[in-house]
């Protein structure tokens, strides 16, 4: 079953894709980066406003969708994967894009992540990952760095941070990708890249919280990220590589001459999405005559 | 009064075939056009423990249970220790027995009881003459037809359904335990019994269904696309029905992580479009709160199907119980707006799943039905229902599509906009011309985030607003059972009671009517908003209000004194909580008691 997205004929203006709201992001918050990389990206996937949903939980990134002209769900505290998992049941021809942050994701949402990743739902999941929680005024999240002080820890973070990337390719994610948001174009190619990919996207955003973390900022990144497809010349499609790059994504955090990795790590065509497979059973059981559906239903309970 | 009302129990051990003997006889008694309920209860294990399934058939409507039963098949002698108390003048006892058996009933005793024993060796003939143990329960079921009189065909016809895909082999060994158990019967007992299954009365257009079955069909029929559950007893068996069924309709069954995901599934196609709902018991219902709280808030439809089972915590989960009133109506944090909905027997199961739809699509809110493990597990045989009139009548949300309006009369229509009604328009990705975002968090209008004292209270009313009028909307949610009374009129005592225990309130009510005892009884379907008006109504009628139900706290009742203005005095809590429902003759006494104390007084 190949399931078509609902496109445009000609393409929007990216500021189409913008609400009337302005963000009520910190100034220099690397999500607005985010914000113009999605409305440059949907331009350019002629994606329509009305027909494009944007899921999310809980936290400042997760207010994306209140800033952008599409529908959107802004659900509860974790549950942005479940409930685009609903909106992938129910409309498979909507594109749906899960915008969340990293505790959302890895913290509270934890055990939506692999099973969605696994079943290959075409969805593209986003983390605007800065390494901490910003909305609660700074507590340490599954991302943070060893020894990061928290308000809760304020001896410093005793936890390892947690590799997102190896993760989810180990979680059978079939496209995962890593960029920054101080790069719009590389972010807007990658956001394409994963819309144009049928099945489980996720895109690690390294987008860092001026307000809170003085660790992971945007001089941290400066001279320190490396294109592993353009100057490493990484072929996605070779697993065991993706997963020895990954492996080494958070190097940096304790080796000052490690480079950060953005790009395409990991991508794969080859494995069937799972909405493909329940419009298949569908088919399948399709009755001959929807006229007489219920009387053959029925039947199996009459004696 | 029914001429003829005939009540048979199987108890033995899980595993051993008990249930599925109940189902052969419930079928077959079907199949002769008799009224059946069935009563089963097991344990959470896979194997092994009590477990009991018992057959009331009836050539008129039968409401419950009933108190007890007229025939005991006794598989080993944990059953006929449990059920011993039980037995009084009349039952008959068919018993694993005279030999091969793990126990031997107290002949001298039971005798004196008048309790008339029939032994049928039926783990000796299954072993020795049939040469497969597993035949037992078949052994036991055709004895037992063979007592009662009811027609063996019918039990081979089951047989073949049940076995077909097992093969001819299973077929026939099971046609074999058939013949051992007719011919011993026929040679060794001497009938002195009354009972016997008169012949067969005129075919009824019925289905036999159980209540989560009749939940699944109610579901697909009320046009539910998308149904995400996660495993938990008893409510599983909605999706398991369900699974077929919602693919030949357009829909999907899907299994999700949890009852947090599955919550969030429902909210989430819901929110794109779609009819969606979850059902759950027990420790799910409390996993989901917030997520319904999330769906009262983005006022999108959804039906959240709460199958009661014994609690607290993982409680008793194959019981009975009906203690998740106020979990159900009140277990979200804030002010939020649910509905809830109680059938009382497997028919209403059906036609209040759609009912659950519709409440939904119509007001924009969470919808929850509870049921219970008892009636879960509960089969009837009830009317074929016509499903092209109630597919005609279901209603919608009200979907502002592309092309219904013009682009300057869409800039004034808004998601969340305020009316009279508190219903508001309602968007869909890939039909509707204007975006929103439904968010949790308090907003305007138009979706934004607001929270300004004035428009936080405008919208709280506007979203309290919808659930003003339910009551008077809804009629048909509030059943009255005022006997010979008219609305007013001076009764002995009012009942009022919800769920199973309603059903079987009324079994004890038109018992104590033929006793000359005046009762109004009022057996609400709707529970959250309370229909006070109609609460109120019927406890006018009498001094005292006697409130059943099978829970500690007294849901309803507390509910009532909450919620109307009926005086706290004149209500009387009834409250069991054994993990079993009541049967009749407990109401019964119950309001003898109190009326006997008043005349005392």
């Amino acid at each position: 079953m190949d399931i078509q997205y609902v496109r445009l004929e000609e393409k929007l203006p990216p500021k189409e894709y913008k609400s009337d709201l302005e963000p009520t992001w910190c100034p220099g918050c690397g999500d607005f980066g985010v914000v113009t990389a999605l409305t440059r990206a949907f331009s350019e996937e002629k994606l329509d406003p009305t027909a494009l949903s944007l899921v999310s939980g809980i936290g400042c990134s997760s207010r994306l969708p209140l800033w952008m002209n599409a529908f959107g769900l802004h659900s509860c505290h974790g549950r942005a994967i479940p409930a685009a998992v609903g909106v992938r049941l129910a409309k498979p021809e909507i594109p749906t894009i899960v915008t969340a942050g990293d505790g959302d994701l890895f913290s509270i949402g934890m055990e939506h992540f692999p099973h969605a990743a696994r079943k290959n739902f075409d969805m593209v999941v986003i983390s605007m990952d800065n390494r901490m929680y910003a909305l609660t005024k700074n507590q340490v999240s599954p991302t943070s760095r060893t020894g990061y002080k928290g308000s809760l820890t304020p001896y410093g973070n005793l936890d390892n941070p947690f590799n997102v990337l190896e993760f989810s390719i180990a979680c059978g994610a079939t496209f995962v990708a890593q960029t920054y948001a101080g790069n719009p174009k590389h972010m807007t190619e990658i956001i394409e890249a994963a819309i144009e990919h049928k099945g489980f996207a996720f895109i690690n955003i390294l987008s860092p919280c001026p307000t809170y973390n003085k660790i992971d900022t945007f001089k941290f990144y400066k001279g320190r990220l490396i294109d592993i497809n353009k100057e490493l010349g990484h072929d996605p499609s070779d697993k065991n590589k993706a997963m020895e790059l990954a492996s080494h994504a958070l190097d940096s955090d304790w080796d000052p001459n490690a480079k950060v990795p953005i790009g395409i790590f990991y991508k794969t065509e080859d494995v069937p999405t799972f909405e493909e497979k329940v419009e298949a059973l569908k088919e399948k059981y399709k009755p001959e005559n929807p006229e007489t559906v219920w009387d053959e239903i029925l039947a199996q309970y009459k004696l | 009064m029914a001429s003829f009302d005939l009540t048979v129990k199987y108890a033995g051990e899980g595993g051993e075939g008990v249930i599925s003997s109940g189902d052969f006889t419930m079928r077959a008694a079907a199949r002769m056009g008799y009224e059946v309920v069935t009563f089963k209860s097991f344990p959470a294990e896979i194997k092994g423990g009590y477990a009991l399934s018992q057959v009331r058939m009836s050539d008129e409507k039968i409401l419950s249970q009933g108190d007890g039963f007229d025939v005991l098949v006794a598989f080993n002698g944990e059953a006929y220790e449990v059920n011993k108390p039980l037995l009084r003048e009349g039952t008959v006892l068919i018993w694993d027995g005279p030999e091969g058996g793990d126990f031997e009933p107290e002949f001298e005793e039971l005798e004196k009881m008048g309790v008339i024993l029939y032994a049928v060796p039926m783990s000796q003939l299954a072993k020795k003459e049939v040469g497969a143990y597993i035949t037992k329960n078949v052994i036991a079921v055709a004895s037992t037809f063979e007592i009662l009189g009811m027609p063996i065909e019918y039990l081979k016809e089951e047989i073949v359904n049940k076995f077909s895909k097992k093969g001819q082999d299973v077929i026939d060994l099971n046609f074999k335990a058939i013949e051992v158990a007719q011919k011993y019967v026929r040679e060794n007992i001497k009938k002195i019994d009354p009972y016997k299954v008169p012949g067969p009365l005129p075919k009824k257009d019925v289905i036999i269904v159980e209540g989560n079955e009749a939940i699944a069909l109610g579901a697909a029929v009320a046009g539910c696309k998308v149904y995400a559950a996660y495993p938990i007893t008893p409510a599983t068996t909605i999706g398991n029905y369900l699974a077929p069924i919602i693919l030949k309709t357009g829909g999907y069954v899907y299994q999700a992580e949890d009852e947090i995901s599955s919550m969030a599934i429902v909210i989430g196609a819901s929110f794109a479009g779609v009819k969606a709902m979850t059902a759950t018991s027990g420790p799910g219902i409390s996993l989901m709160q917030e997520l319904i709280g999330l769906a009262s808030m983005t006022e999108t439809p959804c039906v959240v199907v709460d199958v009661q089972r014994g609690g607290p915590s993982t409680g008793m989960p194959t019981k009975h119980d009906q203690a998740d009133l106020f979990a159900a109506a009140l277990g979200g944090h804030g002010d939020d707006q649910r509905i809830v909905i109680a059938p009382t027997n497997v028919e209403e199961n059906f036609y209040l799943t759609i009912e659950a739809f519709n409440l939904s699509e119509r007001y924009q809110v969470p919808v929850l039905l509870l049921t219970d493990a008892s009636l879960s597990l509960r089969a009837e045989a009830i009317p074929t229902p016509n499903i092209k009139e109630i597919q005609s009548k279901l209603i919608e949300r009200p979907v502002i599509r592309k092309g219904d309006v013009s682009p300057e009369e869409i800039e004034h229509i808004f998601r969340y906009q305020i009316t009279d009604t508190g219903i508001s328009p309602f968007f869909v990705p890939g039909e509707s011309p204007k975006p929103y975002t439904a968010t949790g968090l308090e907003h305007g209008e138009n979706s934004y985030p607001r929270t300004t004292p004035k428009e936080r209270t405008e919208m709280m009313d506007k979203r309290f607003r919808k659930m003003k009028n339910i009551e008077d909307e809804n009629p048909h949610l509030v059943e009255w059972d005022l006997g010979d009374l008219r609305e007013g009129e001076k009764a002995d005592i009012a009942v009022i009671t919800w769920g199973l225990t309603a059903s079987i309130a009324k079994e004890a009510i038109q018992r104590l009517r033929n006793k000359g005892i005046k009762v109004a009884a009022l057996y609400p379907k709707l529970l959250y908003p309370l229909p006070s008006k109609a609460i109120e109504k019927v406890a006018s009628m009498a001094d005292i209000v006697l409130v059943p139900e099978a829970n500690y706290l007294g849901h309803l009742a507390r509910f009532i004194r909450m919620f109307s203005n009926v005086p706290p005095e004149k209500i009387v809590q009834y409250n069991i909580y054994r993990g079993e429902p009541f049967i009749p003759k407990e109401i019964e006494e119950k309001v003898e008691e109190l009326l006997g104390k008043k005349v005392e007084a």
